[in-house]
């Protein structure tokens, strides 16, 4: 086989490892800081809080319309009743059902004290 | 440490600068992408076009090496974040699409540093590798920081 093909197959074998990596998300948290939420990713949620929740918020969870979520020790209950049912001028299911564990670990890590 | 600990430790050092992880993301691929940019220009004078630009030589080579090596650092954040914290994923065709093209940029990255020290192989490789790579870069940007930019906030 000619050297030709040596840039070809050694990237190759580093998209595989990327890839492999990827699978593996060995950095991925277990569980959010500040309580454990079944199945909630606080990095996706970070991303559905960004687009829905932040606008009220605060990106960084500081207030703005809406109370400050950081620091507040919020717990996974409270929040998820609260996502789910709305509060003063917040409706209620701004998240699908899929996302609550997501947004539930996200706030959750973001409140804690 | 504990490998939990370092996702919290990354988002910390992260936070201290911008409100959130995604939008460090974001901001820091965009810095890429423009470094990308350059990386182009830059390349297409070494190759005699573009010829408004100052004269091809040792300038322009030092300024296509640096913006080179600059922006592959600003993606090493990025690559933490979505390749070990985030992983591969398929919620919908945008991720998709991102993940897809992400699990192949630094195998591309790899090939054209290979492809640069290798003086046997044809004159269009280089460029090639050149353009595969700063074109994937673009539809990561598409994918993730536009969306962001456009959907989400426009913001630090």
């Amino acid at each position: 086989m000619g050297r030709g093909w040596r840039p070809l197959i050694v990237g190759g074998a580093v998209a595989a490892g990327t890839f492999a990596l990827a699978q593996a998300q060995i950095f991925a948290p277990s569980a959010p800081a500040g309580g454990a939420v079944a199945g909630g990713d606080v990095y996706r949620g970070e991303t559905i809080y960004q687009r829905e929740c932040a606008g009220c918020h605060g990106a960084g969870g500081d207030g703005g319309v809406g109370p400050a979520l950081a620091g507040a020790g919020l717990d996974a209950a409270t929040v998820l009743a609260i996502v789910r049912s709305g509060r003063g001028v917040m409706p209620a299911g701004l998240v699908s059902e899929a996302q609550e564990p997501d947004i539930v670990a996200y706030v959750v890590s973001l409140s804690a004290p | 440490m504990l490998l939990g600990d370092v996702s919290e430790t990354y988002t910390d050092l992260v936070t201290t600068v911008f409100s959130s992880t995604i939008a460090a993301k974001a901001w820091l691929a965009s810095a890429a992408l423009v470094l990308a940019g350059v990386q182009v220009t830059t390349a297409a004078r070494i190759y005699g076009r573009l010829t408004f630009l100052p004269e091809r030589g040792p300038a322009i080579a030092r300024v296509h090496r640096w913006s080179g090596r600059l922006a592959f650092l600003l993606t090493l954040p990025v690559f933490f974040h979505c390749v070990t914290i985030l992983g591969f994923q398929t919620p919908d065709a945008r991720v998709a699409v991102h993940s897809l093209v992400g699990s192949f940029f630094y195998g591309v990255f790899v090939a054209k540093v290979l492809v640069v020290r290798d003086h046997s192989l044809p004159g269009w490789a280089l460029p090639t590798a050149g353009l595969a790579l700063a074109s994937m870069l673009g539809v990561l940007w598409l994918t993730s920081s536009l969306w962001y930019f456009t959907t989400v906030r426009f913001g630090f």
